[in-house]
């Protein structure tokens, strides 16, 4: 029992179907996942004990279908929680953290790790109690219930009305979505549209409409305040500007491929779900499937029945274009006219001065060493979009240097407890 | 295992499998101290990406959104301890 392990990383959609599908060819597998329960992104799940009225019957079926599907491969799949992965190396020998710290010469890898949310910088964006709308999300569905105090959505994207719709269901209604795009104008674009996408917004719509949610499309936050213990947030539309008070604001402006982890290495390696293209659950599971069959074909030379289903993956993208379409909007207009002062950098606290003082047009080495963008704990998963954007938008999809290991900081405690290197990371050996 | 972790010594309660993060909003602590630079910490993503909720937990610095509560554990401000 001790050869090597496939090592899939991220018990999410994607992790888990790509681990499915590899044991499902005989192989064993590993599952790493940092956070102490299953579910990833979307499929976040209660905590034990507490009943769960924010997920859709949808979401759920899905959700039981693939952990059913794990579970069926009995111990070839072994999946440890509270772990993470923090990187491979050249030779094929990936660090994991936590739970248990440990070198491990997997026989490959599968990285899984999903999607961030795309936040541009705003005035006020780092005060506490502003966070991510997926963060909110995350509080509702692990506790049931929506967090106290009035709630305020804003940002742009679809993501705004499934987080708004799961706060009425977790029972405190956000005081009013900030939508910067113009959605509703598009009713003939929107019948392009998939059906399920299209059911999943109408339910989400009418969930939003009937606890009387109002919704401000064609609106831009144009700063947040803190003001007596609560937090103000001012808004601009055509029609002249206005200002809401809260307690809690959650942004959100999208969401974007998470891959900090790349390195050429002397094992297989493939890329799996949101982490290698952001296209949501629907795909996250066709992708995870797919990449695991790869796999499998990589390793064992025979072609599993479910081998790569790219038709599917490909109306996913056509969806998810068309969604990007519905509200698009253009920002840069906003994100030129920031304040000096405004943070783009919340590791290194640096802002939109700092980056205008290094010059109109900064090399990537400017930016990193002068300005240090890009060189915070988070090593730039915030910040480089805006950067790029402010600085030089045609190379806005491009990093801001090379990926450094580990992909997040590690103690050195840790690095010393992790030891040898072993092929098989449950006996060590 | 449900109890008590301890926010700069103050008993903040947990729920079974809750992440210190969780706890801590729940018991209305949002600002987890301030970041070597000075910008206040706290829950920004609340995924395990961003680095915003670090604190120092019985000793070691950790973010607090992956981190699983345990009965007495001692969490405080990071306090500039990474710079
Ligand atoms: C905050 C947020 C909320 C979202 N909400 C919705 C929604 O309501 N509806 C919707 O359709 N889509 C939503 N999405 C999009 C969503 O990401 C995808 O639909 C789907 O979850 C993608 O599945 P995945 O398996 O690729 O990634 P995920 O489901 O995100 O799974 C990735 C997993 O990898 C783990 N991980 C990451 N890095 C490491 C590491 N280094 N070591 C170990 N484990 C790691 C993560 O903890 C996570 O569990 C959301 C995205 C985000 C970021």
């Amino acid at each position: 029992m001790n050869e090597p392990v496939v090592l899939v990383v991220g018990a999410g959609l994607a992790g888990f179907s790509a681990a499915a599908e590899i044991a499902g060819a005989g192989l064993r597998v590993l599952v790493v996942e940092q956070a102490a329960a299953p579910g990833g992104a979307i499929h976040r799940q209660p905590l034990p004990g507490i009943a769960y009225p924010v997920a859709s019957a949808v979401h759920r079926r899905r959700w039981t279908q693939v952990t059913a599907s794990v579970r069926a491969q009995g111990d070839r799949i072994e999946i440890r929680y509270g772990c993470r992965f923090a990187g491979l190396d050249h030779e094929g020998t990936a660090l994991l953290t936590g739970a248990r710290n440990a070198l491990v010469r997997p026989r490959a890898l599968v990285i899984a790790t999903g999607a961030a949310e795309r936040v541009r910088p705003r005035p006020g964006w780092t005060l506490p109690n502003v966070m991510t709308a997926g963060a909110l999300q995350i509080r509702t569905k692990t506790l049931g219930k929506a967090p106290d105090g009035r709630i305020l959505l804003g940002g742009s994207g679809p993501l705004l009305l499934a987080a708004g719709a799961e706060l009425v269901k977790g029972g405190n209604p956000p005081v009013a979505i900030i939508e910067a795009g113009r959605p509703f104008r598009h009713v003939i674009g929107s019948l392009g549209l998939p059906l399920p996408y299209l059911r999943e917004a109408a339910g989400y719509m009418a969930t939003l409409l009937r606890a009387r949610v109002p919704v401000l499309t064609g609106t831009e936050i144009v700063r947040i305040e803190k003001r007596s213990g609560a937090l103000t947030l001012h808004v601009e539309s055509s029609s002249g500007g206005r200002t809401f008070d809260g307690d809690l604001i959650g942004l959100h402006d999208g969401i974007r491929a998470s891959d900090h982890y790349a390195a050429a290495s002397s094992i297989p390696v493939m890329r799996a779900g949101d982490c290698r293209e952001a296209l949501g659950a629907r795909a996250a599971l066709a992708d995870g499937r797919a990449a695991g069959a790869a796999l499998v074909a990589e390793l064992t030379g025979t072609v599993p029945a479910s081998a790569k289903d790219s038709s599917r993956i490909e109306r996913e993208r056509r969806a998810q274009r068309r969604l990007a379409r519905i509200f698009g909007h253009d920002g840069s207009a906003r994100l030129a006219a920031l304040p000096a002062d405004t943070v783009i950098c919340r590791c290194e606290n640096r802002t939109v001065g700092d980056l205008r003082a290094l010059g109109p047009v900064p090399t990537d080495r400017d930016l990193r060493l002068h300005g240090r963008f890009a060189m915070g704990a988070c090593q730039g998963r915030f910040c480089t979009e805006w950067v790029r954007a402010l600085t030089d938008p045609s190379h806005a999809g491009s990093p801001l240097g090379a990926v450094r290991l580990p992909a997040h900081p590690i103690a050195i405690a840790d690095l010393l407890d992790a030891g040898g290197i072993a092929d098989n990371p449950s006996t060590g050996e | 295992m449900s109890g008590r972790i301890y926010w700069n010594g103050t008993p903040v309660p947990f729920l079974p499998g809750e992440n210190a993060a969780s706890a801590l909003l729940r018991a209305g602590i949002a600002g987890f101290g301030r970041t070597p630079t000075g910008l206040p910490g706290g829950v920004f993503c609340a995924i395990g990406q961003c680095q915003g909720c670090l604190v120092m937990a019985d000793g070691r610095l950790t973010e607090a959104c992956l981190l699983e509560c345990r009965e007495g554990m001692r969490l405080s401000p990071r306090g500039g301890m990474n710079e």
